[in-house]
């Protein structure tokens, strides 16, 4: 076959008229169906980057704190956790680690001596050393020794600032408040012991008033005559708290978690559900777009098919013939794509811009994948444009 | 240095005597590889499924077995409604309804792909056919390029110098569907004219032409066969008084 023959020659006798609505319509559908699709691949990962750097790690893992929830209906029974429960938490792949909260078993009083005239009823928890924040190399104590180091809440020192002024106590900060000599009074039933508690350090994390585990555990069994004690809060070590798994999981078991720490979690996974809900429905515009297009390729040969037929009766090749003629879209195709392709990286400026000025951790640029993702489907519509004219051909 | 060139000189003859002969030998060898390498169209018993037992039965051609090469020139002469067109169609894939085996160069067209058709049509087997089809759309000039250009034999000087010998070249620009039959008729002739092929089929190809051009179209023709060292395998109601055949067969 003669090499300079090109689709001039025969482009008089293609019918490519008729239904002109039917082609713009499908280029139409299959425009906005690409760019649905683009854009719902390219937000799907804009959600992921964003929300994977919204939460402030220490080492890479999330401290979240986990209860039990309590309702109406399950208010008269015990809801802490048993050693199986935390046994289970630690057995779930997206969980690193679980440690219980223990609480304290008897009475404590604390008061602050006289320069602080203040004097409340207090609680006591303890939990495994890794868990904690802020762990000073002091916070032991040994059986016997009258001092015990205190780790405080940043939350709960906030709470005291607050109020102090209206009960005449004074404001202070966290570096004063270890200078503040606390005795606590531990009560047992035949009476009780004072220690002199020390705050060694303030906590961010743990919302609670922290001693160490050895003091509680011994304490619990010398003045609350308990051991064992199943605890009312958990915390948990994951690498992500966002994670669908174990938020999934957390929904299922009915434990109530920190909220604000798993917000994101949370948006993410409807965000991401509405993404795929886009990408899917975008798929299927793509599928019906394509459709009307193979339609109007039918009519558009069945038109042709006289010339079409004698072409290859002189001789011309149908290989070359759906070749020739499927080239022609290539131009058409890849124009509604790139239009589409623009507009999304269109988009994604608009977005940045305008929702995100401050965050410079989101790229304005495309992702690479989503430029894969027009260049596989630029040569998808090009091979199945090629197979539908190669069939309809051979089949004249 | 004379001397010597004397004394060497009936050598160096019978040296240059021996390589011209050798050029000869190499030539005859040549002309014979060409004619064994030249197409052969067989027909192995062949016969259209659908006609009558008694046609077949007196029919040179149904049932026979026979040989068609390249460069010989065949009349089929053949009334109507004996399988003229059909055979034309055996030949060129357009119809497989037949029994028997048709073979071009050894290979049995029932085997052929339609790429592989496409090849025969546009460099081996050229065609002419009954009802013409030209596109009736496009002019005359048009009708022919697209022939020309899928594998050209000729430039489209050539081209039009043929219509021009046709007495046809003020219908190049006339859509051909307003051209008369005859005028049709040579249209369709130059434009089987335009590639390369050792065959030419034709189906009655002057059935509207006067005296004076189907003496033109024929003389053509038969040059251009000739040109090709090609076969014209020409099929008509009755024998055409220009064309000079090595075999006239009776369908």
């Amino acid at each position: 076959m003669n090499r300079s023959i090109s689709y001039k020659t025969i482009a008089g006798l293609i019918d490519t008229g008729g239904k002109k609505r039917s082609k713009f319509t499908s280029y139409l559908g299959l425009c906005l169906g690409v760019l649905l699709l683009l854009v719902a691949v390219q937000m799907f990962i804009n959600i992921n980057q964003l929300i994977k750097d919204k939460n402030p790690r220490k080492n890479g893992y999330d401290y979240i704190s986990i209860t039990k929830n309590i309702t109406n209906q399950n208010m008269g029974q015990d809801n802490r956790f048993t050693t199986a429960d935390v046994a289970e938490l630690k057995k779930q792949p997206f969980i690193t680690d679980a440690a219980p909260l223990i609480s304290n078993q008897f009475r404590v009083k604390a008061s602050a001596g006289n320069i602080i005239p203040f004097s409340t009823d207090l609680f006591l928890e303890a939990i495994q050393n890794d868990f904690i924040d802020t762990l000073p190399p002091n916070f032991t104590w040994q059986q016997g020794q009258v001092t015990v180091p205190i780790i405080f809440s940043a939350d709960y020192l906030e709470m005291y600032n607050v109020f102090a002024p209206a009960q005449d106590l004074p404001q202070m900060s966290a570096a004063t408040i270890s200078t503040v000599n606390i005795n606590l009074e531990c009560y047992a039933p035949y009476g009780f012991q004072t220690f002199k508690g020390n705050i060694v350090a303030i906590s961010d994390r743990i919302n609670s008033v922290l001693v160490p585990e050895n003091f509680l555990t011994w304490a619990n069994k010398h003045y609350g005559n308990a051991e064992n004690v199943p605890a009312a809060r958990v915390f948990i070590k994951t690498t992500d708290a966002n994670s669908s798994e174990l938020l999934n999981f957390l929904q299922e078991k009915d434990y109530r978690i920190n909220k604000d720490k798993t917000k994101f979690g949370r948006v993410k996974q409807v965000l991401q559900a509405i993404v795929t809900g886009l990408g899917s429905f975008a798929v299927l515009v793509i599928i019906l777009a394509m459709l009307l297009f193979s339609f109007y390729l039918q009519l558009m040969i069945a038109r042709s098919k006289d010339n079409l037929q004698l072409l290859i009766t002189l001789g011309y090749s149908p290989g070359w013939l759906s070749k020739t003629v499927s080239y022609k879209w290539i131009p058409v195709y890849g124009i509604i794509i790139a239009v589409a392709l623009l507009v999304t990286q269109l988009i994604q400026f608009f977005f940045r811009h305008s929702f995100l000025s401050a965050r410079e951790t989101l790229s304005p640029m495309l992702n690479w994948s989503v430029v894969g993702l027009a260049v596989c489907l630029f040569v998808l519509c090009i091979t199945i444009n090629y197979r539908l004219i190669k069939k309809l051909l051979y089949h004249l | 240095m004379p001397l010597r060139y004397i004394q060497i000189q009936p050598l160096f003859r019978k040296k240059i005597n021996f390589l011209i002969n050798l050029i000869k030998a190499a030539k005859v060898i040549r002309r014979l590889l060409l004619y064994l390498r030249f197409m052969k169209i067989i027909l192995q018993q062949v016969y259209p499924s659908f006609l009558d037992k008694e046609l077949i039965n007196h029919s040179q051609i149904w049932t026979k077995e026979l040989c068609f090469s390249a460069g010989e020139n065949i009349q089929i002469v053949a009334p109507s409604g004996s399988g003229k067109t059909s055979l034309i169609y055996f030949l060129y894939g357009l119809r497989n309804d037949y029994e028997g085996n048709i073979f071009f160069d050894e290979k049995n067209i029932r085997s052929f792909s339609p790429e592989d058709w496409a090849t025969y049509r546009s460099e081996k087997i050229s065609i002419m056919f009954q009802d013409l089809r030209l596109f009736p759309q496009l002019n005359g000039a048009e009708n022919i390029e697209i022939k020309r250009a899928l594998q050209p034999f000729h430039n489209t000087v050539e081209m039009i110098n043929m219509a021009k010998d046709l007495g046809i070249q003020n219908k190049l620009q006339q859509k051909t569907e307003t051209c008369s039959y005859g005028e049709k008729q040579r249209i369709a002739t130059v434009r089987s004219l335009q590639q390369p092929f050792e065959f030419l089929l034709m189906d009655e190809p002057f059935s509207h032409l006067d005296e004076v051009n189907r003496q033109k179209s024929m003389q053509l023709l038969q040059e251009e066969a000739t040109r090709r060292n090609a076969g014209i395998i020409l099929a008509d109601l009755k024998p055409i008084e220009f064309f000079k055949p090595h075999r006239t067969l009776y369908l």
